[in-house]
């Protein structure tokens, strides 16, 4: 997803779930930047490293793709963009371990994780509620791929149609990749950029929806295609009901983490809170074009009658580094990085309990103290007596 | 790309521009040397694959060329140890055949792309008929003049330039699409 949904939108379904202007604010921020915190970023505020919620370009151009260098990728990329629907499924037929243990890592909406995510940010801060919405809706615009680099897992081929309705009738309209990433995609023309078909099981070309391009990114867009893992079944993506169900779903979980529901379910959406507005998301949902921030800007607007002003990444930097460091944790992005690393633990714990060690170790500090990553202790100090690993 | 690949990627060059030394000064061992790793490189290759297929490429759309893959490049291995009791013309017009092979492999990978809509296929393409009819003038020249030294400068040049490609490309910058 971009900005447009996981800022704007964000601010606009946190609004109809009750919080205020200046709280709405506050999770789009924390939202949005889940897609900004990077190594490169945490290493000029002198934060944790083990934050980090995403990788920029050079970081993954740069990533060691050993062992180590892959646990990493996938603990930000599982933890945060493709969070594991189902940690326990099987593939549908036979196969190995090492196999089932990437079938296992495919994102979808609905999932155990999903619930104990949400669950995990109840009661903390309100960059907890952020983070937990990027989640959310990534679980809708991202699913049927990994966050590991896998080419059995997030390959596609050339099999990719756009469905459209012309003059009241659906076809089927071919679409063409390209490589450069420099070159925006070309909506009249079917044209979209794509990583690389690189012919390696665990190259950064078939890390997530690289394949795929930026098509789960687009609200807008209907479309067909092959998953790698899918045995040859086609897969119908349909992102404007998607994102409408990410939508009501994320009103559903903040109701939730304010305390209006006693215990957050999966499967339920908020459509009561949408319906006055339906007409209006399914417009700016369904609106042809790679950026609907204007849309969902002037939606936000007119909900709360307040200006949102846009995403500045340097916003609350100055309150960190500025910060004592005993007083640190306590600033807008302190509480951000514990989120950040509550979260990861939680779902690097989760993949590991499974055995699979694609996203690295995860050690029990009931059972074995603190002696896993330095920076976890921060989670100790805010869950005194935990489980957290 | 990450640091190994570079460094590995560099290295395979370095080692080539060597074999392509030995293969100048002591014609007859070099040949008998470059099949013997030439069959080495293609057998573990093949096995990779192989293991790759039976653990994981089976399940993919698509997995399947992954094993022919990995079936084509033992049975070349096999064929390649064969090749190194036979006459220096014969190994010669063997390793010009592979170069041929690559060449049309380029081609095809580049029909590939255009297949899929990318700009990117041109190069590709030019450099797979570039190998292809290279290798294919050689190998007329070489069975007229029934003389190996052309063949052999031939097949020289067609190695230096595949290790300054590995060299080069081990400093390359690799752009990928940023996810988000």
């Amino acid at each position: 997803m971009n900005p447009d949904f996981h800022y704007y939108a964000t601010y606009c379904a946190a609004f109809l779930a009750g919080y205020s202007h200046e709280e709405a604010m506050s999770i789009c921020y924390s939202d949005q930047f889940v897609d900004l915190c990077s190594k490169s970023l945490l290493s000029k505020l002198r934060a944790p490293l083990e934050a980090a919620t995403t990788q920029l370009q050079l970081e993954l151009m740069d990533a060691m793709t050993d062992i180590v260098g892959l646990q990493d990728i996938t603990r930000i990329w599982a933890s945060f963009h493709f969070l594991p629907r189902d940690l326990v499924a099987e593939p549908p037929r036979h196969c190995s371990v090492l196999y089932r243990n990437k079938y296992r890592l495919i994102c979808g909406p609905n999932g155990e994780l999903l619930r104990m995510t949400v669950e995990l940010a109840r009661n903390k801060g309100l960059q907890a509620v952020g983070i937990a919405m990027h989640i959310l809706a990534d679980t809708w615009a991202h699913q049927y791929f990994a966050g590991t680099p896998s080419m059995v897992i997030n390959n596609t081929n050339y099999h990719f149609y756009e469905l459209l309705t012309e003059n009241g009738k659906e076809i089927e309209k071919k679409i063409s990749f390209r490589h450069s990433a420099s070159a925006p995609d070309d909506l009249e023309k079917s044209i979209y950029t794509c990583s690389l078909n690189h012919d390696s099981e665990n190259s950064i070309m078939q890390l997530g929806h690289g394949r795929a391009g930026h098509l789960p990114d687009y609200s807008f867009i209907r479309y067909k295609y092959l998953p790698a893992w899918g045995y040859y079944e086609e897969i119908i993506k349909d992102n404007p009901s998607d994102y409408k169900h990410a939508f009501c779903q994320m009103i559903y979980a903040m109701k939730y983490l304010r305390g209006e529901h006693e215990s957050f379910e999966t499967k339920q959406y908020d459509t009561a809170a949408v319906a006055p507005y339906e007409e209006e998301i399914e417009q700016i949902i369904r609106k042809r074009q790679l950026d609907a921030s204007e849309d969902w800007k002037a939606f936000g607007e007119k909900l709360s009658g307040q200006t949102i002003e846009p995403f500045d990444l340097e916003k609350y930097q100055s309150e960190y580094t500025d910060a004592a460091p005993e007083q640190k944790d306590g600033t807008y992005l302190g509480q951000f990085l514990i989120a950040a690393l509550a979260q990861k633990s939680m779902v690097t714990n989760q993949i590991f309990q499974t055995g699979s060690r694609l996203a690295g170790y995860s050690i029990n500090y009931r059972k074995k103290g603190l002696k896993g990553v330095k920076a976890y202790h921060k989670l100790l100090e805010q869950t005194k007596g935990g489980e957290d690993s | 790309m990450s640091y190994f690949q570079r460094l590995r990627s560099a290295f395979s060059g370095l080692l080539i521009l060597l074999y392509v030394v030995i293969l100048l000064l002591l014609p007859e061992q070099g040949y008998a040397l470059a099949v013997l790793l030439l069959s080495i490189s293609l057998l573990i290759k093949g096995v990779r694959k192989l293991i790759y297929y039976f653990t994981l490429a089976r399940h993919m759309v698509g997995g399947k060329s992954v094993l022919y893959h990995a079936l084509i490049m033992i049975d070349l291995s096999i064929f390649t140890i064969h090749v190194a009791s036979m006459t220096s013309l014969t190994i010669l017009i063997y390793l010009l055949g592979i170069y041929v092979f690559s060449g049309a492999v380029d081609i095809l990978r580049a029909l590939e792309a255009r297949k899929y809509g990318t700009h990117f296929w041109k190069l590709k393409l030019i450099n797979g008929i570039i190998g292809v009819a290279f290798a294919l003038v050689l190998f007329v020249i070489g069975i007229s003049s029934h003389s190996t030294i052309l063949m052999l400068i031939g097949y020289c040049i067609t190695l230096v330039y595949s290790a300054v490609l590995k060299i080069l490309s081990a400093f390359r910058k690799t752009a990928i699409v940023y996810i988000q």
